[in-house]
């Protein structure tokens, strides 16, 4: 766990140093006081300053306050976590092209088969409900615009 | 007298039919939200936002802070009955509620927690309704010195009393001030940090950082261990017997006196408020050794605190504009997503929004008695739901709610990517918290800032020559030092 908090300190570090050299293209002051670049620029310096003490003291210290558990998840934690995050990013691709109704559906119905589930016509009937279900309530009723692709669905 | 009229106008407010039912809309989703698993109450509260949009606000204000302390009744049900909390202030139920559930008193610790958390409720809203207006009139002195100087206070106490280390928690609070600063410059209206990328003009949408941070994030940690055991037990009774009201009694009074005052402080969170309570109680019984064995009172005073802590902490949020939680900070976006700003102006310009609101707790408190204790055993049932099903069924509504927003599959990709940081953060032990407070309360300091330093002419010395404004910050410095002074006087005690 060491380790993740030094990178995640120099992730910081790196984020302070960006956020620093785009601070200089806003004005500093201008004629009325401090313009746009004078909040960034103060802030990514005390970030920088922070996040490298921190960096130093996980560093120096034989016991900080990381916690003694692993970053990575064991190896079907993590099955488990790609499974989400693949449907997710996936579902985010063909949101708009395919519309709400037939991502959800596709969404809710392989999700829990890759996570497990056999029943698959159980699994049908649900994604079906849920995907058609709530696009019902919310664009008909509730009146929030959500996406209808390519196939008029 | 004004008040007394204020009042009235509240119930006047509160009681519309259309309010009532936001209000009952509002506490069986808290409820729901509290009970599942791996939805907290700031990911559920930000999901339902989109629910609001074509409502008035004052209904809109009033379901979400329905959802909100809902979500503190329902987190209960979960802590007895599976041992897992459904909401991070039930951690503590788990100790003396889970063992009750398996000597068959499930009935009776779910009972006395609906009823300690209604007590609890009800004294913060009656306490809410008498100090907030005073406190509200005695803001309104504030200038941008002394606004910036209690937003400071404000994120200090966020920082401060969250997580292990004072220096990570800090890194998060700038993180979050840091992601308020894109988009349109909130002085100039320029816009910053934008990269060509139309969706980023309007700035880091909050709703999908709190979905993915609060919502996606939890999610991905609970599938790690996803699956739950539930305890099958009797749910018949649910009252307690005579001896057990005995006990309850005083732990209950204790419980919303010590929630109440905690909630005042912004920051504090809903944990804190439950373990003191849990430990006071302990100090206090005659039989301290049977804590954690299934004791009646290690239910009662948490649980009742942590609901006098939720309608406690309105008085900062809605006298202030302070959020003291994550979930208050949702709260508080959504009042802005209105067209309203939480603070003591709102008090003056829009008293039915406010009075409303404080009077419909009352009544939230009530439909939520009502609601849980002859519905436990419906709410058990859902326990029983599948994780398989359960959690995509959670995830469409994240990406409903982060959608919605703005019709922008941009918020959905937001929503993604903080869920990841949400799952790294939470393993590595940083706090949330303070990232979604900044991100709330990043603009209005900056321009507070800005604009006091526009009055000095750059002399930032405004900051330390206004009273209110030196002793704010006087008070954020011993909030920000004390910690470390403490550490460094206990490895001194230890050499």
């Amino acid at each position: 766990m060491k380790r993740a908090w030094q990178i995640t300190c120099l992730a910081f570090v790196a984020l302070a140093v960006f956020t620093l050299v785009l601070s200089f293209e806003y004005p500093y002051m201008d004629r009325l006081g401090p313009g746009p670049g004078f909040f960034p620029f103060w802030l990514s310096l005390i970030t920088g300053a922070l996040s490298l003490a921190l960096f130093f003291h996980t560093t120096l210290a034989k016991r900080v306050g990381y916690g003694s558990g692993t970053l990575l998840p064991d190896r079907l934690g993590a099955l488990r976590i790609m499974i989400i995050l693949v449907g997710l990013v996936g579902g985010l691709v063909i949101f708009e092209t395919l519309g709400f109704r037939i991502t959800l559906l596709l969404f809710l119905f392989f999700l829990p088969l890759a996570l497990g589930v056999r029943n698959w016509w159980l699994t049908l009937i649900i994604a079906t409900a849920g995907s058609f279900g709530v696009f019902h309530v919310f664009y008909y009723w509730l009146k929030l615009p959500l996406p209808i692709g390519v196939f008029g669905i | 007298m004004e008040a007394f009229q204020y009042w009235l106008q509240g119930f006047s407010v509160a009681t519309l039919p259309a309010n009532l039912m936001f209000a009952f809309i509002g506490c069986v989703l808290g409820t729901l939200i509290g009970v599942l698993p791996g939805l907290g109450p700031a990911a559920g509260t930000a999901i339902l936002i989109p629910i609001t949009f074509n409502l008035d606000p004052i209904g809109a204000i009033i379901m979400l802070s329905a959802i909100y302390y809902g979500a503190m009744y329902g987190g209960t049900i979960t802590s007895v009955l599976v041992n897992v909390p459904g909401e991070a202030a039930s951690v503590i139920t788990c100790l003396d509620g889970f063992q009750m559930a398996k000597q068959g008193r499930a009935g009776p610790a779910l009972g006395i927690a609906a009823i300690g958390s209604f007590i609890g409720g009800t004294f913060a809203t009656f306490a809410l309704m008498v100090v907030s207006l005073p406190l509200a009139t005695f803001a309104l002195r504030f200038g941008p010195p002394e606004v910036f100087a209690l937003l400071v206070v404000g994120l200090s106490l966020v920082t401060g009393l969250s997580g292990r280390s004072l220096l990570a928690a800090l890194i998060m609070t700038f993180f979050g001030i840091m992601l308020a600063m894109i988009g349109m410059d909130p002085v100039r209206g320029a816009p910053r940090f934008t990269f060509g990328i139309a969706p980023l003009y309007d700035g880091v949408g909050f709703v999908p950082v709190v979905m993915g941070l609060f919502g996606v994030g939890e999610i991905l940690v609970s599938m790690e261990k996803p699956v739950l055991e539930i305890i099958k037990t009797k749910l018949t009774d649910l009252l307690p017997n005579r001896k057990e009201w005995k006990v309850s009694t005083g732990a209950i009074g204790r419980g919303t006196i010590i929630g109440f005052f905690l909630g005042l402080i912004p920051g504090i969170g809903a944990i804190i408020p439950t373990f003191v309570a849990y430990v006071v109680e302990k100090k206090v019984s005659k039989h301290p050794e049977k804590f954690g064995t299934g004791v009646i009172e290690g239910v009662a005073s948490p649980e009742t605190a942590n609901n006098s802590y939720a309608n406690g902490a309105m008085i900062p949020l809605l006298t202030l504009g302070i959020p003291g939680s994550p979930t208050l900070a949702v709260i508080m976006g959504a009042f802005i997503i209105h067209g309203l700003t939480p603070g003591p102006f709102l008090f003056k310009e829009r008293p039915d929004v406010v009075w409303g609101l404080i009077a419909s707790l009352y009544l939230g408190n009530i439909m939520l008695l009502i609601l849980n204790l002859p519905l436990v055993g419906f709410w058990a049932k859902l326990l029983e739901i599948r994780y398989q099903y359960l959690y995509p069924g959670i995830l469409l509504f994240c990406i409903l709610g982060a959608y919605s927003l703005n019709q922008s599959v941009f918020d959905v990709g937001v929503m993604v990517a903080f869920g990841v940081l949400g799952y790294i953060f939470r393993k590595l032990d940083w706090p949330l918290a303070p990232t979604i407070l900044a991100l709330i309360l990043g603009p209005m300091m900056e321009r507070a800032l800005r604009t006091s330093l526009e009055i000095s002419g750059g002399d930032m010395s405004i900051l330390i020559t206004r009273p209110i404004s030196a002793i704010l910050l006087i008070v954020a410095a011993i909030v920000l030092i004390s910690p470390a002074v403490r550490g460094v006087a206990k490895r001194a005690g230890k050499d």
